[in-house]
């Protein structure tokens, strides 16, 4: 009904790429992991989580995204960021050391290319 | 019993159902109450009442003694023809000595052996309603007096009918008007709202119409609307009217996007759907609104300082008029302090005077009130005459300053958070506080509150507060709960606490024996 935050879904080659536009908090954590879990394949080989329209994310999304790399690490997949520079989700991520578990871009094309998408 | 005469002991009887009816007896109760007194005063086997329905070309059978399969099978005979139907299209009584010999639709009659007929019509102001006839199972030669004596009770029937029907219809009406108002307005930290609404003088039923509710983001939807014409029809309208501006919205679309379905909708309604709509977005946290308007009176707003002019006029037609009716939606600032106020003709309109000098008394009244509910209650007061031509809704709107101490207290739902977010981002930016300070504590803030939502459980855990005070350029925030603090549990959990440290300078955290209470605290590089 009151959506905090938007899904946009797009795939490049076989990568599934998915855009959270808007709030993430304890409130709709739950379900974006859902729809984050159902783009994934057998044979996809790596999700790339775009949070440069996210404009707000604590520990609860932080929490989530710790999960889903665990997840897809077990899985022999992976789970790629992109992260705008300076914004306040790069603080949030560096805080909690989420930086350090997963790939982090500043760009999706820097995201896909890590993640071995052929060229858009 | 034959050739009875009416006298005074009869047309008691049949006085006495009619009035009993209109005290209490639903519609089905009194027909039957009534035909069991017809065939008892005139003797018969047998007694129905058809009536007319909504077209006026068919007769339905909907009470009957000693032919109940009349109803049971739901009997319908065309205006014109057969026995009942000629009655009606001849708007006169007609008796049937022997029905073998008569021209009979219905099979019933025959079945049951009726031998002998006779019917009125049941009239209303010329109108007729329906017929009411009865029945002998043994040949009898119904006379004028026996007629008579019918048609004195088809009379009252119908008039109890008209009376019953038009009840039903002010009932109904005003049932679905008193739903389609909001019981009780939303309730939304940082923000004051008040409404009323005001019936017609000897009127219950108007076309006025007002909503509020929230959207997505934080912002609040105000929408005050006056459909065309009175009654149960301009209630339905309202119905589908409300339905769809709140469908509409929720669905995220612009202003003018939600206004411009309403019309299509309307349109399609057909031509008495038609409703005049200011359609308002209110945003505390960019504090603007937003406005389309439809052919509606515009809304007030007063500034901070006691200043209050109307928005612009946007010179659109009313829903329901046009297909091809574009409709804009203008932002204008709205900053704390401010009040907006919307209304419907009704009260800026009077006999003999001028809208323009309605207008300008209702200027001058809203400058000079402060808080929303007295606003809403002096403008009523002032502005309303004893008596009322036409109904009235008003609703206001205030974005009141917040004080350096707020104290706000919320359900333990997580669905509350981002209302808690809100209200934070709008107290900590008039502090002073940078984007980043504003982001980093309200964080800080949410992990308190998400706590606390978690760890309500019991008796006094369903509620929790969040209280901000800025003194010297520090911020101290306080969330208390009355449930207990559990351990984090599970890999990914217990990020909470250190991202309260990392983001505050102090972060104190007492478990009592009445609940949990989060202190945090930090200073504003930019306070002076």
């Amino acid at each position: 009904m009151r959506a905090l935050a938007k899904l946009v879904e797009d795939t490049e080659g076989d990568v599934p790429v998915a855009a959270i536009e808007g709030e993430i908090d304890a409130s709709n954590v739950a379900d974006l992991g859902q729809r984050l879990r159902a783009l994934l394949t057998n044979r996809s080989e790596s999700l790339v989580v775009d949070l440069v329209t996210t404009t707000y994310i604590d520990s609860a999304g932080i929490n989530l995204l710790f999960e889903l790399a665990a997840e897809l690490h077990q899985r022999q997949q992976r789970l790629y960021l992109v992260v705008a520079v300076r914004s306040p989700i790069e603080r949030m991520i560096g805080i909690t050391g989420l930086v350090n578990a997963v790939p982090v871009h500043p760009t999706r094309d820097a995201a896909l290319r890590d993640a071995g998408a052929p060229a858009p | 019993m034959l050739g009875a005469v009416p006298d005074s002991r009869v047309l008691d009887s049949l006085q006495r159902v009619t009035d009993a009816a209109l005290a209490h007896l639903s519609q089905e109760d009194l027909l039957a109450e009534l035909l069991r007194r017809i065939t008892e005063i005139l003797g018969t086997d047998t007694a129905a009442i058809l009536l007319l329905e909504p077209g006026g070309t068919i007769l339905r059978a909907r009470a009957a003694m000693g032919i109940e399969e009349e109803v049971r099978r739901g009997v319908r005979i065309p205006v014109g023809r057969g026995f009942a139907g000629r009655i009606a299209a001849e708007r006169r009584a007609i008796t049937i000595d022997d029905v073998d010999h008569a021209d009979i639709l219905n099979p019933i009659l025959r079945e049951k052996g009726i031998r002998s007929l006779l019917g009125v019509p049941m009239m209303v102001e010329g109108r007729v309603l329906g017929v009411l006839h009865v029945g002998s199972l043994t040949r009898r030669i119904f006379t004028p007096d026996d007629g008579d004596l019918l048609q004195l009770a088809a009379d009252r029937a119908a008039l109890a009918i008209e009376r019953a029907h038009l009840d039903d219809q002010r009932r109904l009406a005003e049932a679905l008007q008193r739903r389609l108002l909001p019981e009780d307005l939303p309730v939304i930290a940082g923000l004051e709202l008040a409404s009323a609404y005001l019936p017609a003088s000897g009127e219950s039923l108007g076309g006025d119409w007002y909503d509020a509710f929230e959207l997505g983001g934080g912002r609040i939807v105000l929408a005050v609307g006056d459909v065309v014409g009175h009654g149960p029809a301009a209630a339905a309208v309202m119905a589908q009217l409300r339905a769809a501006l709140r469908a509409y919205a929720v669905e995220d679309h612009p202003p003018a996007g939600v206004v411009e379905r309403v019309n299509t909708l309307m349109w399609q309604l057909g031509p008495t759907a038609m409703t005049t709509l200011a359609y308002l977005v209110l945003d505390p946290t960019q504090e603007t609104l937003e406005l389309v308007n439809a052919g509606h009176p515009p809304p007030l707003v007063v500034s901070p300082a006691g200043v209050a002019d109307y928005l612009p006029l946007q010179g659109t037609m009313a829903l329901g008029a046009s297909t091809v009716a574009r409709y804009h939606s203008e932002t204008y600032p709205f900053v704390t302090g401010s009040t907006v106020v919307l209304y419907t003709d009704g009260l800026v309109e009077r006999r003999g005077a001028s809208i323009d000098d309605g207008l300008e008394r209702l200027r001058v009244i809203v400058e000079a009130t402060a808080d929303v509910d007295s606003l809403v209650s002096t403008i009523i007061s002032r502005m309303v005459p004893e008596k009322t031509a036409d109904d009235i809704a008003v609703i206001a709107a205030r974005l009141p300053p917040l004080p350096d101490e707020l104290v706000s207290q919320w359900p333990a739902d997580r669905d509350v958070l981002a209302s808690v977010r809100r209200l934070l981002r709008r107290w900590l930016r008039t502090r002073g506080a940078s984007e980043e300070e504003t982001y980093d504590i309200t964080v800080a803030c949410q992990e308190a509150c998400a706590n606390a939502v978690e760890h309500a459980y019991g008796p006094g855990g369903r509620s929790f507060d969040v209280e901000a005070v800025h003194r010297e350029g520090r911020i101290r925030l306080t969330v208390r709960d009355g449930g207990h603090w559990r351990a984090p549990r599970g890999t990914n959990r217990g990020r909470g606490l250190p991202l309260m440290r990392a983001l505050m300078e102090t972060v104190d955290v007492q478990h009592g024996e009445h609940g949990t209470v989060v202190v945090l605290e930090r200073t504003l590089a930019r306070a002076s």
